[in-house]
């Protein structure tokens, strides 16, 4: 029996080769969440503000260093587009690194209300098994079976296009996961001995639900937590790409790749690609973390 | 089953055999965050022809790893990574592919201690046995089919037709081990390699297992390696010892030279009781007449059916009394109810009905509260010692949590108190800071303990603390479990389905059998003069660790036959009936009663009461 | 039994279904949007906009209105009992029959991007899981988890700009044909099927020029997960006890590969359900870069247009693909791995 331990760590041996993937979706998150905190400020023009010069494409690679340095030594009238601008003159550079303000928050927000609201529920319909709980699942199978997209789409157009409404939305779609996740774990950690053995000590169940169970029934909420931020932050852009989520002119990816839409055809490719980069590294980011805890919690 | 005189004759261990498998300076390894671990590490042994080997270690000792290197297989991420194993004159390791696929199944048929995940789930046994033999064997479908039944036959199984079509999950633990004996020992191999094959199985079928599996392959002519972390196993089917200790073989012995004088630290630590105590490990003494520290009268524990009106009588009636500082065994197999009887005295589960009276007060009378309080006075201590400590919480936290629902002592007195309890217990007081994760089950058992004696119980019930520690951890514990009752003279019920434990540790004993008590006595009476036909089915079927009265050199009196009954649809009369060898007609129809008999010993069953039933006095007394 | 089993499964699905329409119907009237403003202005005086409210419905109680919806008042209007989804408030047409015109370009797209999906993700997912710790399938497994992780809307307008811009080996990104081209009679709904009925063998392939973005852009963000999903459970298969045994036991190489594969397989029918009804949604996305005018695009004019009879019918018809979807796979999961009891 234990003989199996010991070949079960063994399985957990390619982790270490793969830290370099790790420390890179770390350090995308960290660059992001920095940004989130600062992006709409160090920016060279307002994001929000439009500038006279209109979808001027971005200096070619060979052309960057020199800009650069005449940009640092302050030959420059004004700072340069590093990603061109838009279609209404909108620098790209500047709201692609103020938009995480915008696209994070939304699903950092979102994630943790649907987590400790899913948690919570969770705990009780797993801890204590009768008809109102019952009932509480059918609901959440009810939420479930609604289709993400879709749902997230009326709701927000229904409610009005405000970040709020898109966090309200992202959580309701989100919570019945977490209700479900959360539900399993604590059913399975219930009946284990050291939960009995706190029964055994004279601990209340209340006592035995906070402190034994719920610690040890967090581990699948919050490895689906580091997934879905990742997946709320597309689900936001694409929101906002078909028309039912931020309002112009706020700073967000989706909003952007969306204006650029109309002119990729002709060319003008600059205006949806940065953002699109941005969105794709910084999801990216979150699935590499993500996938790093589920790693370690099955090796456990 | 009986075995004539002349097999024990023809023991191999007389003639000098052909050596069947030579293995030398064997290593297989596993990486490791970028290292590698290797569970057996130069491993060289020899197996001869018609000869059973066993080989014992702790958990961890690479026992399994050993084996499937043996075929040239190493469980993905593992590599083999040197050595030579020797079959039949030819380097295993060396030949290719498609040779050594060829050899094994056929030439060595290996069968493994977790038989249902080792069957497809997805293919009907028949099918398997049938693939395993179709690939070593030229037949047609019929002839195959033919030889999987005979096979099925071979091994034991009622009606093979029909439970060929069974997929694994259909199957019992013992019934889908057959199976996988069946398919090893399709091609006739000339080397069975069996890995722990009794492990999570009943005493009862334990027995008649390794019976069946001792003669067929006295049939086929193979040798056996029988891998063990049973010391009755080794003793009884064994006629060499190999002992692996951290990868490597330490000891390589006859096995009643092995017993008689190990030379290994090692081996001198697993048959330390065995030698220094004989059978008994000189028990406190219990003062007589006293007022029993706790008593049940007539404890019922049913449960309700899923969907149904039905009930499952779990305990029926079930009177015991324990003494201060006394330890009552209550033994008897899965499904006997002496895990519920346990949980029921603590309140764990809630009783049917009964009473639990402990020093004076009936414990199933109390309000939740006032039970609650009570608890630091009787304590448990679980069987797996993984799964029952918080693995999120440092030792110290484990070890003071009673102290902060029980005790009103400063910080600084619990870390003294958690301190205190380690030394108890034997262990290193650096273990505090740190978390179960990682430790072996002894330490994490003794933790277990440890927690338990927190609040000074006068009463702990041990759940089958020993039965899954490996050999050396098991005997640490029942000696500390010793000391424990000698220094605090805490009184136990010692749960386990182990009689050799159960004869070391415990004063008086109680058999059970599908939920109710079916004998009681002191150790020496139950084991010496077991009177009732179920505890002498179990003392026969039980594997003493003592070479020189083994098994398959002696005639096994009769065991029971089926099955159990099931508890939902009880028989009338006596619950034993359908199986006992010494029913008549009046046991079917008449319910048992516990009856005393002289000495304090009592019996439930009217013709042990009646003098009707010899005294079976086969067991190791 | 497969019958209980299966019909047990459909009144489920059914009970889930009301309760979904229900409270489709109660969540949409809850939230702050008024749809007859919309429909006639902001400016519109208080009588005509009592009268559109009439014309709608909305002017009555919630229940009343629910009631009709449901087709308890066939003398109203007729509803879901009648096998009406009501008419559209803003095209007056029946939404039964707007839905099916939009639906099968949505099941095309999605159909046709699964089958090459797992095409190509099957066999690389095996590859991975073969060959484990190796740099290709390090590689598998970087590519999976991106590819799992990309906003598919973006990739598609890449694709445009690549294939359609700049390399011109694409059509332009405006619909399932050619504005020049009239499409074949509908029989099926998909376009590649109905040319090949009407034996246009050249619109076939127009229709197949016209999907090839779509489909890759879809295919590649599916590839992702089923990459991993392909390869995790290869990999456990390969390292399950009864793979070890089958080996110990001396079986052809070929029978234990056959183990692995039907063992990796079984599992992994859940995931490809939910997979179907996630992306069933989220056509949404690709076919508005590529105005394909599926069931997403229908979708998103009836939000933004508040049209509640479409938003509902939308949201219960792609709810009950899934759920028959969930239910095929179940009874094919079933039927490989007899544990799966009925």
């Amino acid at each position: 029996m234990s003989s199996q331990h010991t070949l079960e760590t063994a399985d957990m041996l390619p982790r270490r080769r793969r830290d370099w993937l790790f420390g890179l979706g770390l350090t995308i998150v960290v660059i992001v969440v920095a940004l989130a905190v600062v992006g709409p400020y160090i920016g060279p023009y307002d994001p929000t503000l439009t500038t006279p010069n209109v979808s001027v494409p971005p200096p070619s690679l060979a052309e960057v260093p020199g800009l650069f340095s005449a940009w640092i030594s302050g030959t420059l009238e004004a700072p340069p587009h590093w990603m061109g601008t838009d279609a209404s003159g909108f620098d790209v550079f500047s709201r692609v690194i103020a938009a995480p303000r915008t696209d994070l928050v939304i699903a950092l927000v979102a994630n943790g209300l649907s987590l400790v609201i899913g948690v919570f529920l969770g705990l009780i319909a797993g801890y204590y098994r009768n008809a109102a709980t019952e009932f509480m699942m059918r609901v959440s199978d009810v939420m479930q079976s609604f289709p993400v997209f879709i749902s997230a789409m009326v709701l927000v157009a229904l409610a009005g296009r405000s970040t709020t409404n898109i966090v309200i939305a992202l959580a309701f779609v989100y919570t019945p996961i977490y209700v479900r996740l959360t539900r399993a774990e604590v059913m399975s950690q219930k009946v284990r001995g050291f939960v009995e053995a706190a029964r055994a000590l004279g601990n209340t169940e209340l006592n035995i639900a906070i402190r034994h169970v719920l610690p040890n029934s967090l581990t699948p909420a919050l490895i689906q937590a580091s997934v879905t931020i990742g997946f709320a932050i597309l689900l936001t852009a694409g929101l906002s790409f078909v028309g039912a989520g931020v309002r112009p002119p706020t700073p967000e990816w989706g909003l952007m790749i969306s204006t650029g839409a109309n002119q990729i055809i002709l060319g003008e490719w600059w205006p949806s690609v940065f953002p699109g980069i941005a969105i794709s590294l910084t999801v990216f980011g979150f699935a590499v973390l993500g996938n790093a805890l589920e790693r370690r919690y099955d090796a456990s | 089953m009986h075995r004539e005189a002349a097999a024990v004759a023809e023991r191999p261990e007389t003639m000098a055999a052909r050596t069947v498998l030579s293995v030398e300076n064997l290593v297989v390894g596993y990486p490791v965050d970028g290292r590698m671990v290797k569970p057996v590490d130069g491993l060289s042994f020899k197996v001869h022809e018609r000869e059973v080997v066993g080989l014992i270690g702790d958990a961890g000792s690479g026992k399994s790893t050993a084996a499937l290197a043996l075929l040239g297989l190493a469980r993905p991420p593992g590599k083999i990574l040197g050595g030579r194993v020797e079959f039949d004159g030819r380097d295993l390791l060396k030949l290719p592919e498609a040779e050594i696929r060829a050899i094994r199944g056929r030439d060595i048929g290996i069968i493994v201690q977790n038989p249902r995940s080792s069957l497809n789930p997805m293919l009907r046994i028949g099918k398997q046995i049938g693939y395993a033999y179709e690939a070593h064997n030229q037949a047609s479908g019929t002839e195959v089919r033919r030889k999987v039944i005979e096979m099925l036959r071979m091994v034991g199984i009622n009606d093979p037709e029909s439970r060929a079509e069974a997929y694994a999950h259909e199957l019992s633990g013992g019934m889908a081990q057959r199976a996988l004996i069946a398919m090893a020992l399709s091609s006739k191999p000339k080397l069975l390699i069996a890995d722990e094959p009794t492990s999570g199985l009943d005493v009862t079928i334990q027995a008649q297992f390794l019976d069946e599996m001792w003669n067929t392959v006295q049939k086929t002519g193979s040798a056996i390696l029988l891998i063990t972390q049973e010391l009755g196993t080794l003793a009884n089917y064994c006629d060499r010892v190999l002992v692996l200790h951290e990868g490597r073989i330490v000891e390589d012995a006859p096995v009643r030279q092995f017993f008689a004088n190990p030379q290994h630290p090692y081996s001198q630590q697993i048959l330390k009781l065995q030698r220094e105590r004989g059978h008994s490990l000189g028990l406190p003494p219990v003062e007589a007449g006293t007022r029993p520290l706790l008593a049940t009268t007539d404890l019922r524990k049913t449960f309700a059916v899923r969907h149904t009106k039905k009930l499952i009588q779990a305990v029926d009636k079930v009177s015991l009394t324990i003494g201060r500082g006394e330890t009552l065994g209550l033994v008897g197999e899965s499904g006997s109810g002496k895990t519920t009887v346990g949980r029921c005295m603590l309140r764990l589960l809630e009783p049917s009905s009964g009473s639990v009276v402990f020093d004076g007060e009936d414990l199933v009378k109390l309000p939740p509260n006032d039970m609650r309080r009570y608890r630091s006075k009787l304590q448990i201590v679980f069987q797996d010692p993984f799964d029952s400590l918080n693995p999120r919480w440092s030792i110290r936290r484990i070890l003071t949590e009673p102290l902060d629902l029980h005790t009103k002592l400063s910080t600084a007195d619990k870390r003294r108190r958690a301190e205190e309890l380690m030394d108890l217990v034997d262990l290193d007081r650096a273990l505090l800071d740190r978390r179960p994760r990682g430790l072996g089950a002894g330490a994490l058992q003794r933790i277990n303990i440890a927690r338990a004696l927190a609040c000074n119980p006068e009463f702990i019930v041990l759940d089958e603390p020993t039965s899954v520690l490996s050999p050396r951890a098991r005997v640490g514990l029942i000696e500390l479990l010793v000391r424990l009752q000698k220094e605090l003279g805490i009184s136990y019920l010692f749960i386990s389905h182990d009689l050799t434990t159960v004869r070391y540790l415990c004063h008086k004993v109680s058999v059970m059998y599908l939920g109710q008590i079916v004998e009681t006595g002191t150790v020496e009476q139950v084991f010496s003069k077991p009177r009732h036909p179920y505890s002498q089915a179990l003392l026969s079927a039980h594997l003493f660790p003592d070479p020189t009265n083994r098994r398959v050199d002696s005639v096994i009196p009769a065991a029971l036959e089926g099955e159990i009954p099931s508890p939902i649809d009880l028989p009338h009369g006596c619950y034993l009936a359908s199986r006992c060898p010494h029913v008549v007609e009046a046991c079917r129809a008449t319910p048992q009663a516990l009856e005393p008999l002289e000495g304090g010993q009592s019996v439930r069953c009217w013709r042990a009461v009646a003098g009707e039933i010899q005294a079976f006095g086969g067991a190791h007394a | 039994m497969l019958f209980r089993y299966i019909s047990k499964r459909f009144a489920v699905g059914l009970l889930q279904l009301i309760g979904l329409t229900i409270a489709v119907f109660f969540l949409i009237r809850l939230l702050p949007a008024d749809p007859v403003s919309r429909l006639v202005g902001m400016n519109a005086s208080p009588e005509a906009y009592a009268q559109a409210a009439k014309q709608l419905g909305v002017d009555r109680p919630l229940l009343a209105q629910l009631a009709t919806y449901l087709g308890f008042q066939p003398e109203i209007a007729p509803g879901l009992l009648q096998g009406s989804l009501g008419v559209s408030w803003v095209t007056g047409t029946p939404v039964t029959a707007e839905i099916a015109a939009y639906l099968p370009v949505t099941l095309e797209l999605v159909t046709l991007s699964f089958i090459l999906a797992l095409a190509v993700a099957v066999p690389i997912g095996m590859f991975g899981a073969l060959n484990p710790g190796g740099k290709a399938d390090k590689g598998v497994f970087v590519y999976s988890l991106f590819a799992g992780s990309q906003p598919e809307f973006w990739w598609g307008l890449l694709f445009v700009y690549l294939f359609f811009f700049t390399l011109g080996i694409a059509p332009a990104p405006l619909g399932r044909l050619s504005p020049m081209s009239s499409p074949p009679d509908v029989v099926t709904g998909f376009m590649t099927i109905d040319s090949l009925i009407a034996g246009q063998f050249d619109l076939f392939v127009e229709a197949l020029h016209h999907l090839m973005l779509p489909v890759f852009t879809m295919a590649f963000i599916l590839s992702g997960p089923i990459i991993k999903m392909v390869r995790q459970n290869m990999a456990r298969a390969l390292q399950s006890d009864f793979v070890l045994y089958a080996n110990c036991a001396g079986l052809p190489k070929r029978r234990v590969a056959g183990y692995a594969l039907r063992a990796a397989m079984a599992p992994s029918m859940t995931l490809i359900g939910i997979l179907y009804g996630f992306m069933l949604s989220g056509a949404v996305l690709t076919e508005s870069v590529f105005s394909l005018g599926g069931i997403g695009q229908y979708a998103i004019n009836a939000v933004l247009n508040y049209d509640y009879p479409a938003i509902q019918a939308v949201v219960l018809v792609i709810t009950a693909i899934s759920l028959v979807v969930y239910l095929a796979l179940d009874l094919i999961h079933a039927a490989i791995d007899p544990r799966i009891a009925f």
